[in-house]
């Protein structure tokens, strides 16, 4: 399989902690401009793998490509200042900054200073800028760390689990953004809502016990749920 | 008793609280950023004081002197941090521990080496006297308070106005968010080390010409930092200068009631405080990683 | 029985070598080694197995070091009793203490025990003058009687009960490895709330650890004090508050040879660097830093898993029937 530039690819990859081994040589190539999805249950490793590509953990063996740039051995913040943006899950804002604040801070990483494409997603926040992290519901602090990565023009997002535990209107509108992000950003998204993986994935791996069991790229199998199959 | 005394007992308490504040600040962020306990910070509190009076002896100058010994601290602070604690960040609080007390004891050894065991006078910058209430209070000691204040003004500042302070604060409750933003985590850790290294270096400069530099100087002041630091929480600046003058005022009034108590009764009072709030008095939940 | 006799050789065979080195090493060298493994046993099993740093063990051993010194300088001439005396006043002064202490989060503990040892070195200097004479200490060498079978009074009869203690002391340390207790500590280390749900009391568990180990520091005072006939606030002094976790630590912290191995190793390069430069605290701090960056694994630490390897590959498979 040729790999266009801009595809994020990752071979051979295995990760552990300590004495447990987590990832078993992982392959999977998400091209540019499309949305891949992980599914699987929890404990299969695809928090791991996320963290892997975006730098916190250094792989065993294998290689993280991006284009033609090796990522693997460079520290989280300069895999950021790449463009390859990470958003956490369990929607970790900072309690004690404003909304305003948390922009900022990712404003100074990335020196981007317009937010227009902040509040052009999540109208919402606008509202919200002097209010504290930890005062937002859900689906405003998931809206503020998507908004957030979206600053200095990411070019990948990895997204992990975030629609868990959000209202299904806040669900909506979140698959609305992803599908639209899609054409500007390479996304690889961890995500346990099979219908919305159905409408807005390009791609699906399923993984079960650290290793990718399935690659389906087939739209018609991805829209039907045929991916449960896997789980 | 004499109420005179009382007035220069609370003055001499104050500047010997701002002392404990210089050192306890640094020791105390660097806690809540990177959750290392830097004892090598009594380091250069020594080599603050060391520095300061050898130049106060070569030159005769007294504030260019007590810059020198702050910057000299600062300096051999980044050394330590490139050289040691950039490797042992990830490391559990203990492991710090102990790797920086092993920094302190080389340390005061190489002091020992280079200055001897003999106690130095150093010279005083300002030796007049000001009335206060009707008190003759050293000015010095004033200075040396507002010299304090104006480091916690200083770092409120920084932490409350500025986009790093803004960092460091975010990075408190979550540095791994704040490095995947894209922040250079370790650019802000390097910064807080060195600035609490300088601080340090003020703290032991702007005390020398108030007792005599000696190579355990740092180890003397040990425990009441670290009470300073356990009374107002880990982490936390507020309770750092709360607890600073607290510890200040108890060392310097409980030595007009009974003399050879003064070392002690802090103790005491650190030892009710804690059995109240088991990590001090400011000390809060959200300090975890 | 032939569990026991290898449980036993466990200890046996290391102090055995010791025993032996009696007539190779200068007497001093070896006494000093005995006594500091002692005092670095209650640390590694604080370090070890309870997850308790301390900086403060100066303080416990002072307190077994004045114990002994009181009864010996006021009361009694039997150095027997007077290290009953120091077990003692250890024994009560780490129980009181504790209460306190052990519900503080690691890092409180650590520091607070560093106050404490400042403390202790304030209170016998100062405070406590008047019956401690302050910095000229006690004396009481030529007030001790001698005792029968083994004269502590004397060097040659002194290092034989030191040996005998410390391996006493070993033997304790091994045994309660394999009991409820011991693993309760290690629990606690790794996991506190788990232990509270399994249903063992944490507080309790802690309380006695503590107890353990700074008494068994108190009896290493107590050691000294007999040995030197001689006790001062130094022995309190915050300057040596490191020795007993660098030991810990240059042994191999958790093992069970770490602290002998660790007194051997500091005892020696104390006596060889001190010899050469006169400046050691430097060398002893610049050694802990490099073996904490090594690895921090310690030198038996790193020793044990080859010599392991050796042995193993040496001696035939073992029998299944064991």
């Amino acid at each position: 399989m040729s790999h266009p530039d801009g595809a994020l690819v990752v071979e051979g990859l295995h990760v552990g902690y300590g004495e447990a081994q987590v990832l078993f040589d992982v392959h999977l190539a998400v091209p540019r401009g499309r949305l891949a999805a992980c599914v699987g249950r929890n404990g299969a490793g695809k928090t791991t793998l996320l963290r892997t590509i975006a730098g916190f953990l250094r792989p065993r063996a294998g290689s993280v490509r991006y284009g033609s740039v090796d990522l693997v051995g460079r520290k989280p913040y300069e895999v950021a200042r790449m463009g390859i943006r990470y958003v956490q899950q369990d929607k970790r804002v900072f309690a004690d900054l404003t909304v305003r604040e948390n922009l900022r801070l990712a404003s100074y990483a990335t020196g981007d200073w317009d937010w227009d494409v902040v509040f052009k997603y999540f109208p919402r926040l606008k509202g919200l800028l002097d209010r504290k992290g930890g005062y937002l519901s859900g689906g405003e602090r998931q809206m503020l760390m998507i908004g957030r990565a979206l600053l200095g023009r990411p070019k990948v997002l990895l997204i992990d689990e975030p629609t868990e535990g959000l209202a299904p209107a806040v669900v909506e509108q979140l698959g609305r953004v992803f599908e639209e992000l899609k054409g500007q950003a390479t996304l690889l998204m961890v995500e346990q809502n099979l219908p919305l993986v159905g409408r807005v994935a390009d791609v699906v791996y399923a993984v079960k016990e650290g290793r990718v069991v399935a690659e389906i790229t087939d739209p018609d199998a991805i829209r039907s749920g045929a991916v449960e199959a896997y789980l | 008793m004499d109420a005179h005394l009382w007035i220069s007992g609370v003055v001499y308490g104050l500047s010997m609280g701002s002392i404990f504040f210089l050192l306890a600040a640094g020791l105390s962020l660097c806690f809540g950023l990177m959750r290392i306990i830097s004892l090598d910070q009594l380091l250069y509190y020594s080599l603050g004081a060391y520095v300061a009076y050898q130049v106060n002896v070569s030159t005769g100058l007294t504030w260019p002197a007590m810059l020198c010994g702050a910057l000299a601290a600062g300096a051999l602070s980044w050394v330590v941090e490139r050289w040691v604690f950039d490797r042992i960040y990830a490391r559990e609080i203990t492991f710090t521990m102990i790797t920086s007390f092993g920094i302190l004891v080389a340390g005061v050894g190489a002091i020992k080496y280079v200055w001897g065991l003999v106690p130095r006078p150093m010279g005083i910058p300002v030796e007049a006297q000001v009335a206060l209430l009707g008190v003759n209070v050293p000015v010095y000691r004033i200075i040396v308070i507002g010299i304090a204040g104006a480091v916690y003004g200083a770092i409120q500042w920084l932490l409350n106005r500025t986009i790093v302070g803004t960092a460091i604060r975010a990075a408190v409750e979550d540095v791994d968010q704040v490095e995947g933003l894209g922040v250079d985590v370790y650019r802000l850790f390097t910064g807080t080390f060195v600035g609490a290294g300088v601080l340090s270096g003020l703290a032991g400069a702007l005390h020398g010409p108030l007792v005599m530099v000696d190579p355990q100087m740092g180890l003397e002041v040990v425990p009441f930092v670290f009470m300073v630091v356990i009374i107002g929480g880990l982490g936390s600046l507020k309770g750092t200068l709360v607890s600073a003058f607290l510890v200040g005022q108890v060392v310097s009034l409980g030595s007009l009631v009974y003399a050879p108590l003064a070392q002690m009764a802090p103790f005491a009072a650190m030892l009710l405080i804690l059995l109240w709030k088991p990590t001090g008095l400011y000390g809060s939940a959200l300090l975890r990683r | 029985m032939s569990r026991r006799l290898r449980w036993w050789a466990g200890i046996l065979i290391p102090f055995g070598v010791l025993a032996v080195a009696r007539w190779v090493l200068p007497l001093p060298f070896l006494v000093e080694v005995l006594i500091f493994s002692v005092y670095t046993m209650a640390c590694n099993f604080l370090l070890g197995r309870v997850g308790f740093i301390s900086f403060g063990q100066p303080a416990y051993l002072a307190a077994g070091a004045y114990g002994t010194a009181f009864y010996l300088y006021y009361f009694g001439r039997d150095p027997l009793l007077g290290i009953l005396a120091g077990l003692a006043s250890g024994l009560l002064f780490s129980a009181v203490v504790g209460l306190v202490f052990v519900r503080l989060r690691s890092d409180y503990f650590a520091l607070v025990n560093l106050a404490l040892a400042v403390i202790v070195y304030h209170l016998m200097q100062k405070v406590l003058a008047p019956i401690t004479k302050g910095d000229n200490g006690l004396w009481f060498l030529d007030r001790m009687t001698s005792t029968p079978v083994l004269d502590l009074t004397r060097p040659d009869g002194f290092v034989w009960f030191a040996w005998l203690v410390a391996v006493a002391v070993w033997a304790l340390y091994k045994a309660l490895d394999d009991t409820v207790f011991g693993a309760c500590c290690l629990a606690t280390k790794t996991n506190e709330d788990k232990v509270k749900f399994l249903g063992y009391h944490d507080f309790k568990i802690r309380w006695t650890a503590f107890v353990l180990a700074n008494t068994t520091a108190a009896l290493a005072g107590s050691l000294y004090g007999v040995y030197f006939g001689f006790v001062s606030p130094e022995m309190a002094s915050a300057a040596r508050a490191a020795d007993p976790v660098v030991v810990t630590i240059l042994g191999g912290t958790g093992t069970l040879y770490g602290p002998l191995v660790g007194a051997l190793a500091y005892v020696g390069m104390k006596d060889l660097v001190s010899g050469v430069v006169g400046n050691w605290e430097f060398f002893v701090g610049l050694l802990l830093v490099v073996i904490m960056l090594a690895g921090e694994r310690g030198i038996w630490g790193t020793l044990e898993p080859w010599l392991r390897r050796r042995w193993a590959w040496r001696r035939p498979a073992p029998a299944l029937q064991e």
